[in-house]
């Protein structure tokens, strides 16, 4: 047992592009794949944590003295560098523990199903990572593991039923029969829809624009290289740098936004083995039953108005990193707020200038909440050594998906005052959310 | 050698998930062809040097070349018919 425990911590020290791999050939294995194949995926994800290393330590080198210069031309203090969820990502994976909430997904998941509980079956295993994320978050407050894996577990109920919730109105956006996305951001439904509900009393409110003519307009801005050449450039200036210096800056952002998912596809590719061989079984699993398959968020990805939300938000975004009290975090590689975007789409059913409004509004939750969590991300960088961050350097998320939750989750975990009431609020926007969509669903049935 | 393409949201998870059964089923069927995931918001660029697209979200616009349904390689469900129609595109 000892020699077990010392081939494990020796293996755990170093770092988490030598652990992650070392477990998922140990997985590999054990659900029968190939050697071959089990090894090229472990490597692959090796190579995932280095790539994800570089480009954070490009990223890091390039905007930390702006955002130095920045703080003593104007005392503006964004210390905390926004990675995006790619880091955020890397980040989770990196965790020791992050393997075992794939058995808790498929248990809970099945168990639900089972018991007619819910009607999905989430074959969406790449965002078992954004579950992952919650525990480390919980984990980093809290000190234990268990209440981490409790709170999680949390997670994969909700998404769930927010997945049957949610069904009817996705299957209406997208034109997909039986399918629903059983993604987590689609929590922050709870936030959105008291805000949805007063606005839907002005007539203002639900006038229907068009999307999809401004998207050509705009869409550019949204497109990786060239919005991080916009936001370096800017950062360049507001940083006091001179034109040409500016230049550099923003041709270094650009790089920087355009290899982070280049880089994080790598995960993707030395999981998706694993996550195939685990979807087949469960498919069969339940293949006599009426189900909605529970994919990813991109299926919705065609909508227009998410895309336009998106790329208004960015300015907005900065303006409020720059004005708010108390805001730490310099907006970069995760400034696209596909977490709010996506879940306000589903919440208005669609509505682009409700979207807008309640976005907006809603806004400064992330930001203080990565400013919050900024320092259990950079903690974990330092304690798995999946990301190499020199002193002083901070690290963090700037659009994290669902923020009040997981907060909420987090001092829940504590047993705080605030944590129990924070929850009942949520709970209270909850009842309203569900009401709301069995509502809509009744409507959009009938409509057909 | 042609080129297939992918396309989600950020051309990382659900493009790549795509991506890497559509590969495994060519190599199976031993046909040879890149298979890669791209970011949607840069699709039209990436259209231009393909020669066919898998999307997974509602078209709005039409393309010159085979659009094929993704859905299908990530629920099972109708899965044969779009190889079916990738083999053709590939031929």
């Amino acid at each position: 047992m000892d020699l077990l425990k010392t081939i494990f911590s020796y293996i755990l020290d170093l770092g988490a592009s030598v652990f992650v791999p070392a477990v998922m050939l140990l997985i590999g294995i054990f659900v029968k794949m190939k050697f071959k194949n089990a090894l090229s995926a472990a490597i692959t994800l090796g190579v995932a944590f280095l790539g994800m290393n570089l480009v954070i330590g490009f990223m890091l080198d390039a905007l930390t003295p702006a955002a130095q210069a920045l703080a003593e031309r104007t005392g503006i203090e964004l210390t905390a560098v926004d990675g995006g969820w790619t880091t955020a990502a890397s980040l989770s994976w990196a965790w020791p523990y992050a393997f075992l909430l794939f058995p808790i997904q498929l248990v809970i998941n099945g168990v639900m199903l089972l018991l007619n509980k819910t009607k999905t079956l989430n074959v969406d295993l790449w965002n078992v990572w954004g579950k992952i994320f919650t525990a480390v978050l919980i984990y980093g407050v809290t000190g234990s593991m268990y209440i981490a894996l409790i709170g999680s577990a949390i997670v994969v109920v909700l998404e769930l039923v927010f997945a049957d919730l949610n069904q009817k109105q996705i299957e209406t956006l997208t034109n997909i029969p039986g399918v629903t996305s059983s993604h987590n951001f689609f929590l922050i439904g709870t936030l959105l829809m008291p805000i949805d509900w007063l606005l839907r009393k002005f007539k203002v409110f639900n006038k229907e624009m068009d999307a999809s003519a401004l998207k050509d307009k705009i869409g550019i801005f949204a497109e990786n290289h060239v919005m991080g050449f916009i936001i370096g450039f800017l950062l360049g200036l507001a940083a006091g740098y001179s034109v040409a210096d500016s230049l550099i800056l923003s041709m270094q952002a650009a790089a920087a936004l355009t290899l982070f998912p280049m880089v994080a596809k790598l995960f993707m590719q030395a999981l998706s083995p694993l996550s195939e061989a685990i979807n087949d079984y469960m498919k069969k699993r339940f293949k006599d039953r009426e189900i909605f398959i529970g994919l990813d968020w991109p299926i919705l990805a065609g909508s227009s108005e998410a895309w336009v939300v998106m790329t208004i938000l960015v300015p907005i975004t900065l303006f409020f990193a720059f004005i708010l009290p108390g805001n730490a975090v310099l907006p970069f590689a995760g400034i696209l707020n596909i977490g709010l975007a996506v879940p306000a789409l589903i919440v208005t059913g669609g509505n682009l200038l409700r979207m807008l409004v309640i976005c907006t509004i809603t806004t400064p939750v992330f930001l203080y909440a990565a400013t919050y969590f900024a320092d259990i991300m950079t903690n974990l960088a330092h304690s798995t050594k999946a990301v190499e961050l020199e002193a002083g350097q901070q690290i963090t998320w700037s659009t994290v998906e669902y923020p009040a939750f997981r907060y909420i989750l987090t001092e829940l975990g504590s047993f705080s005052m605030v944590g129990i009431g924070l929850a009942v609020v949520w709970a209270l926007g909850f009842i309203l959310y569900r009401k709301e969509m069995l509502k809509r669903t009744e409507e959009l049935k009938a409509e057909k | 050698m042609k080129k297939v393409i992918v396309a989600c949201g950020s051309g990382v998870a659900t493009s790549q998930t795509v991506a890497s059964k559509v590969k495994s089923i060519l190599e199976e069927k031993g046909v040879r062809a890149s298979v890669e995931a791209v970011d949607i918001k840069s699709l039209d660029q990436y259209i231009k040097t393909s020669d066919v697209y898998i999307s997974i979200t509602k078209n709005t616009k039409e393309y010159d070349i085979p659009t094929l349904n993704g859905i299908a390689f990530l629920t099972g469900m109708g899965m044969e018919e779009e190889t079916q129609k990738l083999l053709d595109a590939l031929k």
